[in-house]
């Protein structure tokens, strides 16, 4: 009788170790995109009570904002355009434009979030983008050389305006980024100490897979799988701008979302760029901004620009299909077999 | 009644309870198991242990392949693939009907072509894009 209690234990045990039960995972349609929770280590009751706090928050940043359903930005967007002050009274809000503010100057002005009308002339303020049109010559040239910038925007005990009547806010490249830093203080708060989250493709490590790090796919910009892996290590937030989730194609021509401020048009040379950050509290907003700077800016200076922005894991993929990455990453990161390491250059 | 089934329980011996205990738990590992195989995104055709071709399972199309003995024929049918037709005798490889999941393979050994499924290679947590 004992032996058949102990069997009956062994397969019990036997059964309970076939399953993945460690890792709990929460998904969720916001920002137009899918976002996935994996929660590590805790129960299910848990991991799904922290899921759903995330997603409500994630709720709560689409509809405050939302670059073309109303939202504040929306309202403040209005103001603008009829050369009219606003009331701000969401601190949060301020603290955002703040930021955007400074990472524009940062990125000399290539992260910009004011050329919301460009956005909307290329089409992208839709969620079925499916036109065959490319916007009049003239329009584009009329909105670049009025040279929207966030820097136009003055605002004094919560009061904003600005002198440019053809900024428009849009937080399109701000806004996942900023989510994953407050899904990080919501997984703080609840005491979660391993966590990966993905936004539409940004993602944020929190903590470790158990004994490894988090490990997530590249993926490959013009074939259906992954042209890389990488490990994330606790608290490390990857992000990368691509031409291949959201664009247009016109007479066999790709037109992405990327669109370079200084020309009114998209980039067309380069298909994706990714960068890692190291952990810090706004991680996965930078992870969000900084892969664009990087993303539009001429082949030539796309090193340089890293190096000013102190980002020193990157990979970039051209049209060419040249890779260019930094020698950090370089080291750490696991091609898949089917690159062609002849196009690798090492920066 | 009770007592009955009870009675037919003290029959069991330990051997048994040793193999019916066995045989559940490997009905449910291997349900378990089944029931979680990820769907096939790719097809590999092999010729001799070469690989002859990969396409992607998210077609539907015919293909012929030249083997050892002659033609087979193959169909893609969105996510699922059978041999229609092979120069075998046996035709074990048609009789094998449609396959879709990942790391399920058909092999007509007569005509030296297999083709075999791959999945998304999971050796990794998410996906950054």
């Amino acid at each position: 009788m004992h032996l058949n209690r102990l069997l009956l234990y062994f397969l019990i045990g036997l059964l309970i170790g076939c399953s993945d039960s460690k890792v709990n995972q929460g998904k969720d349609f916001i920002f137009g995109t899918l976002i996935d929770i994996k929660i590590y280590g805790e129960s299910k009751i848990d991991a799904e009570k922290v899921s759903n706090e995330i997603f409500t928050e994630f709720h709560r940043l689409h509809k405050l904002l939302h670059p073309w359903e109303k939202s504040l930005i929306t309202d403040i967007n209005t103001a603008i355009s009829e050369n009219k002050s606003i009331t701000i009274d969401s601190n949060e809000i301020l603290t955002i434009l703040n930021n955007v503010q400074r990472l524009e100057t940062q990125t000399q002005n290539l992260f910009n979030p004011s050329i919301g009308k460009l956005i909307k002339l290329w089409g992208f303020h839709s969620n079925d983008y499916n036109h065959k049109k490319i916007p009049n010559e003239k329009i584009i040239q009329e909105l670049v050389s009025s040279n929207p910038s966030m820097q136009s925007i003055r605002i004094e005990n919560g009061i904003l305006k600005s002198n440019n009547e053809n900024v428009q806010i849009d937080l399109g490249g701000y806004a996942k980024g900023y989510a994953l830093d407050q899904a990080k203080k919501i997984l703080k708060e609840n005491n979660v100490e391993n966590a990966l989250i993905n936004i539409g493709g940004n993602i944020l490590a929190v903590g470790k897979y158990g004994k490894r790090d988090w490990v997530v796919g590249i993926q490959n910009p013009r074939k259906p799988n992954v042209l890389a892996t990488i490990a994330l290590k606790p608290g490390w937030a990857i992000g990368t701008s691509g031409d291949y989730q959201r664009y247009i194609m016109v007479n066999n021509q790709r037109y992405s979302h990327l669109i370079n401020p200084k020309t009114g048009y998209p980039e067309n040379k380069t298909q994706s760029a990714t960068i890692l950050l190291p952990p810090a509290e706004d991680s996965g907003a930078l992870s969000d901004v900084f892969s664009k700077p990087l993303f539009i800016i001429d082949k030539e200076n796309k090193a340089t620009m890293a190096k000013k922005l102190n980002i020193k894991y990157f990979l970039i993929i051209m049209n060419d299909d040249s890779i260019l990455i930094s020698e950090s990453l370089n080291k750490e990161i696991n091609w898949e077999d089917d690159i062609d390491k002849r196009n690798i250059k090492i920066f | 009644m009770i007592k009955e089934i009870l009675k037919f329980f003290n029959t069991i011996k330990a051997g048994d309870w040793f193999i019916i205990i066995l045989f559940c738990a490997l009905i449910i590992v291997s349900t378990k198991f089944l029931w979680n195989l990820p769907q096939g995104e790719y097809l590999e055709i092999y010729k001799n242990n070469k690989i002859l071709a990969t396409y992607s399972l998210n077609q539907k199309i015919t293909k012929i392949i030249n083997g050892a003995k002659g033609d087979t024929k193959i169909i893609i049918d969105n996510g699922r693939v059978r041999f229609v037709s092979a120069p075998c005798t046996k035709k074990y490889c048609i009789h094998q009907g449609w396959i879709n999941k990942a790391n399920q393979i058909i092999i007509c050994i007569p005509n030296k072509i297999s083709i075999s499924i791959l999945g998304n290679k999971k050796n990794y947590d998410s996906i950054n894009y």
